[in-house]
């Protein structure tokens, strides 16, 4: 599947996303600046964009964290994952809005320049509770332009995906830096419990959903010893056509039972490194659950006319257990998959 | 791809989700949005309520009255007296230029006359500002007795908070504490009037212009304390309705 970076086309599917996505966008922007306005007639106008466009991006930053975590945990959110950039590049609009609108209100038409204002006017780089929050609002921005801007599949074929998910990993940079322009911004001046309140709880379900997924994935992960074939399961802990993830000498490695049959490949995905142990097997190939990237079992390359290749494992079955060898084959290395004895497989159901 | 084979299993590219995940997709995703709906009206009503400051944005108005230029641009406007008979009485309206510009170039030549000028209200509690209008000329009426230099009422030690009198009296709302700060430092830097907002026991503010011991202004001497609580002793003067502060910035304390 290479040069594709057009073949995931805009189907039903990711208009619907979209369109939820930008009703609840405006559902909050909505409600946010409506009720404060109701509440409080004194409010600029100005005052109430900055701080809905704010705390939307902030909203949906928080989402937008929550949806790894949680796939990983249920595949049934899976749909929420597809698709992920696109709520990625809406929080970037929302939080240019903001700074932007903060910066023509705080900074511009003044005796400085607007951008080195935003860097020098508060210069209480000593301080931390006077410590200028702004530019911490800047540096978030800049990385979230910059992950906007290489979102599209373009990049991610120009760059490799390990790269790419390397520089999009910047979003927890992003993420800490924001909660600082948060703290040490407008909760200096604002008094309520509920908005501290809200921030924490927000930091908890997000850290929470990803230690707890972490935890799991390392309990699942049953470590071999990298010396020969090593023992990583029962043929009967592989639901049919689907995987098991087993972790030998540091990598990751699918285990994939199919018509009879057992094969092992990595579980990275070449498209986005999704987890191809979480997907199945349709039409006799590996399938990735995250954008459908496929793969057959027995050699790790994609059917033609696509070119993409994944290393390979070297598998047996005997007496029941699946045993493979952890060093990596070159990617496309065809391998004989192991045959499930009928006997073998009705001696251990007896 | 035959339908069985699908069940649970999602693919993106798909036009269509299997069911069982599309229900649990939809009910997430509602369960999301009232949790949006809900996070937005807490936030919202969470917020500090906003001060009763008020910029009449758009809406120019006339005024009449003399220029005083000390410490910082102002103009003094009779005001009829309290009972008949009674002599009349001063006001002071700060007068500011657009952004976060003083008007002090603009006045430097009008001390003591008697002006016509347009421009825009900005006024919290007792305090009043004119944005003035650039496009049009200040037209001079004629010469009139200046206001003098204020009336001493001795030395006091107040605690309080400096701001940029344009943004706090309502330009911004909010306009003072942290999150403004940097806007403040940027109009007091400008030549907006520097005043220190001192609040009572029950909340209502005082404001009191800050100037140094000879009556000049102070601007370029206070930028490293604004927005912080700080305690500044001096002496303290009253111009008609309008009061002063006067000591050396170098004096000021920050309140930690
Ligand atoms: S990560 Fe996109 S198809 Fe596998």
């Amino acid at each position: 599947m290479s040069l594709n970076y057009q073949a995931v086309g805009w189907n039903r599917q990711k208009k619907i996303y979209d369109r939820t996505m930008v009703l609840g966008v405006l559902l909050y922007l909505g409600l946010f600046i409506g009720i404060t306005a109701t509440t409080n007639p004194t409010a600029t106008a100005e005052t109430l964009m900055i701080r809905g466009f704010g705390t939307a991006a902030l909203l949906l930053l928080h989402i937008i964290l929550a949806i790894g975590p949680l796939a990983r945990l249920n595949p049934m959110f899976l749909p929420l994952l597809y698709n992920r950039r696109h709520m990625g590049v809406t929080m970037f609009v929302l939080a240019l809005a903001h700074a932007v609108l903060a910066m023509i209100q705080f900074h511009a038409g003044g005796d400085q320049f607007p951008l080195i204002s935003l860097f020098t006017s508060n210069g209480d780089y000593s301080s931390v509770s006077q410590f200028p929050f702004q530019p911490l609002g800047f540096f978030a921005l800049a990385i979230l332009f910059f992950m906007a801007a290489t979102s599209h599949d373009f990049w991610l074929a120009n760059l490799t995906a390990p790269t790419w998910k390397r520089l999009h990993m910047m979003v927890y940079v992003a993420y800490f830096l924001l909660i600082g322009h948060v703290v040490l911004g407008v909760l200096q001046a604002e008094s309520s419990p509920f908005l501290a309140g809200v921030l924490g709880l927000g930091a908890a379900v997000v850290w929470g959903l990803h230690l707890t997924s972490a935890w799991l994935e390392k309990a699942d992960d049953e470590e071999g010893n990298g010396e020969g074939f090593v023992d990583v399961c029962a043929v009967e802990d592989i639901p049919e056509k689907r995987a098991r993830i087993v972790c030998l000498s540091g990598e990751r490695v699918a285990v994939f039972k199919y018509d009879g049959k057992v094969s092992a490949i990595s579980n990275v995905c070449r498209h986005q490194n999704g987890p191809l142990g979480e997907g199945k097997v349709v039409d006799g190939c590996v399938t990735c659950p995250w954008h459908g990237y496929q793969y057959r079992p027995h050699d790790g390359a994609s059917p033609p006319p696509f070119t993409e290749k994944v290393p390979t494992f070297r598998v047996k079955v005997s007496e029941g257990r699946v045993l493979v060898d952890p060093r990596p084959l070159a990617p496309g290395t065809a391998v004989e998959p192991a045959v499930i004895a009928e006997n073998a497989a009705e001696e251990l159901s007896s | 791809m035959s339908e069985p084979e699908r069940d649970d299993f999602y693919v993106g590219y798909f036009d269509q989700a299997p069911s069982v995940v599309g229900a649990f997709v939809k009910g997430k995703v509602l369960l999301l949005l009232v949790l949006v709906a809900g996070v937005a009206a807490l936030l919202a009503l969470a917020q500090g309520t906003f001060a009763p400051a008020v910029f009449e944005f758009g809406n120019v108005r006339d005024f009449e009255g003399v220029i005083a230029t000390k410490p910082y641009p102002m103009l003094r406007v009779s005001r009829p007296g309290e009972s008949p008979g009674e002599a009349p009485t001063w006001s002071r309206y700060f007068l500011v230029d657009p952004f976060k510009f003083g008007a002090d170039e603009r006045v430097a030549n009008l001390d003591g006359k008697r002006v016509r000028l347009s421009g825009t209200l900005v006024y919290r509690d007792d305090q009043t500002m004119i944005e003035i209008d650039a496009s049009k000329d200040i037209e001079v009426l004629g010469e009139a007795a200046g206001g003098g230099a204020g009336l001493s009422f001795g030395t006091v030690t107040l605690v309080g908070e400096i701001v940029d009198s344009k943004c706090f009296l309502g330009v911004m709302n909010p306009g003072e504490l942290k999150p403004h700060k940097a806007c403040a430092v940027r109009c007091v830097s400008g030549g907006i009037p520097p005043v220190l907002v001192v609040r009572d026991g029950q909340g209502a503010a005082r404001y009191f212009m800050l100037a140094d011991t000879n009556g000049g202004q102070v601007n370029d001497r206070v930028l490293d304390l604004i927005a912080e609580p700080v305690r500044i002793q001096g002496e303290m003067v009253r111009m008609d309705n309008l009061w002063v502060l006067k000591a050396d910035p170098a004096t000021y304390q920050l309140v930690k």
